[in-house]
């Protein structure tokens, strides 16, 4: 895997997440990922392995990633001048114009790629809701990045008090829906969404490579076995997913 | 037309078969949507191992980081051997392909290999007797010398006319080697992942039970290369933690004729190893043919 070496241009802090912002140019679909690190060989081989993120927005000269910092991988992110970062992976959301309103929902850090997602649907002139659910006020502080977003908390601390889920009983009526989280919650989002609309959802899985090559990455099927999340995903159609 | 743009001549002969380089994929870590990537680099093609009938592998988690290294549980997911030789074709980038194979008796193996046996686009096979992540048939059934010593020959006999390498775990490996060339191989991959666990201390559940790859094990790789290309004739192939292209002249120094990149490809851009390795053998004013070995001479 070829990895390119980008400087930090800005790093914010958003509640318990980080965004940063590095220079790239080429096309970025939304929904698709960088595998992203501070070094490899020579300089390091531990932390070994690079880790995916969703792109967070992509204007066409400025690359963002959101994360949080769960160990030492994404704390060495966290501080690092400059990173290293390949070039855009996997298959992005479907849109489809034609099927109007459609909702955007996140959890938790699954909120990555919907920032994205709504600067592409604003081009398209599609109209959308983001519903975003969170474990508290500390991690809800990035729903700031998303005007008339509706926000839900585990412990009650912002917004309505429950799951993304709680945030609406309306899933069925729009056109298509777009998620990204915990596996749960795209399960429930699976289970919500019309017979007719489309679902499409962006699975957080952990990889080794990032390519293809190592089958590290799976989800399981409809109808049995394995895909990869990175090649084949990471968003995938609900229907695929056997949840 | 390497030798010309590198000065040095990058070439090895394998069992026969001439490698323009002497790197190649370790079985498992070369998908086909990465081939573009590695243009150039390898001297053969090894694709992910192939077993007589379909396989959905392990369900996830499958993949977990250690230090200088991941431990993995795929269990050998593949389409079956039909579907395998369908896609093969994906592979054929103009250099010899070799063929991992595995299987849970000794039956699978022969079956597998008079299967292969008179494809014309596979010019060498290579017996997984030491995948981690698979039981064979709930015990580890090529787990000692005899049974590598009746894989092998069944193999032999079901493929006479392709050469066949051995690729053994770390366990025994020398006694494992030499059982496996007087059953008739002729050559070894010497070595695979290593059995490895990660816990979930938070969860309190096994996180991945599968094999550690990655530099970690490079010095265990390196040791059993080094012990078993000592004791045996035919060629070994060295696999293990390779991670830069001074490591590939390490394991070839050791009594490597080939070199296998597995887990690094993942981290690192293989054409920046192949480069590296060449600049190695242009300072040392060397070609690779030449390293085979000469530790053992000193």
């Amino acid at each position: 895997m070829k990895f390119h070496s980008v400087k930090v241009e800005e790093r914010e802090v958003l509640g318990n997440y980080t965004l940063l912002h590095y220079r790239w140019e080429g096309p970025v679909d939304p929904g698709q990922f960088v595998m992203a690190r501070t070094a490899g060989y020579p300089t390091t081989l531990d932390p070994f392995l690079a880790r995916p993120f969703s792109f967070y927005d992509y204007d066409g000269e400025v690359a963002s990633l959101l994360f949080e910092v769960r160990g030492r991988g994404t704390a060495l992110l966290d501080l690092a001048p400059t990173i290293e970062v390949t070039a855009p992976l996997g298959k992005g959301f479907r849109i489809e114009p034609a099927r109007g309103r459609v909702a955007l929902l996140g959890g938790g850090i699954g909120v990555a790629p919907l920032k994205i997602l709504g600067r592409y649907l604003d081009a398209m002139r599609v109209p959308y809701d983001v519903l975003l659910g969170f474990a508290d006020a500390e991690s809800a502080v990035v729903a700031k990045e998303f005007p008339g977003a509706r926000v839900a908390t585990m412990d009650g601390s912002a917004g309505t008090h429950g799951t993304v889920m709680d945030t609406t009983d309306t899933l069925r009526d729009y056109g298509a829906l777009y998620a990204c989280g915990p596996n749960p919650m795209l399960a429930a989002v699976k289970l919500a969404a019309g017979e007719d609309s489309l679902c499409q959802l962006s699975v957080e899985e952990r990889m080794g490579c990032g390519n293809g090559s190592c089958n590290g990455c799976v989800v399981p099927v409809h109808g049995g076995g394995y895909i990869r999340s990175c090649v084949e995903g990471p968003v995938f159609p609900a229907e695929v997913l056997a949840w | 037309m390497r030798e010309q743009t590198t000065g040095v001549d990058l070439a090895v002969e394998l069992c026969g078969l001439t490698l323009e380089t002497p790197l190649m994929p370790a079985s498992g870590t070369l998908s086909r949507e990465a081939l573009g990537e590695v243009e150039g680099v390898y001297g053969a093609m090894l694709p992910k191992t192939t077993t007589p009938a379909a396989r959905a592998g392990n369900p996830p988690p499958r993949v977990a980081e250690t230090p200088a290294g991941m431990v993995n549980s795929i269990g050998l997911q593949n389409p079956g051997v039909e579907r395998f030789l369908r896609d093969l074709d994906a592979y054929d980038v103009g250099v010899p392909v070799l063929v991992s194979v595995a299987g849970d008796t000794v039956a699978d193996f022969r079956r597998l290999c008079e299967r292969l046996s008179g494809d014309e686009r596979i010019s060498a096979i290579e017996l997984n007797l030491s995948c981690p992540n698979v039981e064979c048939g709930g015990q580890v059934f090529c787990a000692g010398p005899a049974s590598v010593e009746e894989v092998v020959a069944a193999s032999r006999a079901a493929v006479p006319g392709k050469p066949i390498l051995a690729k053994l775990t770390n366990e025994g490996v020398v006694e494992n080697a030499r059982a496996a060339e007087s059953a008739g191989a002729d050559g070894l991959t010497i070595m695979n992942t290593l059995p490895a666990l990660t816990v979930d201390a938070r969860a309190r559940k096994v996180l991945v039970r599968g094999g550690l790859s990655g530099p970690a094990i490079k010095p265990i790789a390196l040791r059993a290369v080094y012990d078993v290309s000592n004791v045996v004739d035919v060629p070994v192939v060295g696999s293990g933690g390779v991670t830069s292209g001074t490591d590939v002249a390490e394991f070839m120094l050791a009594g490597a004729t080939a070199v296998q990149v597995g887990t690094a490809s993942f981290v690192r851009d293989p054409q920046e190893i192949l480069h590296e390795f060449t600049t190695y053998l242009k300072e040392n004013d060397l070609n690779a043919a030449e390293l085979t070995g000469a530790l053992h001479s000193t």
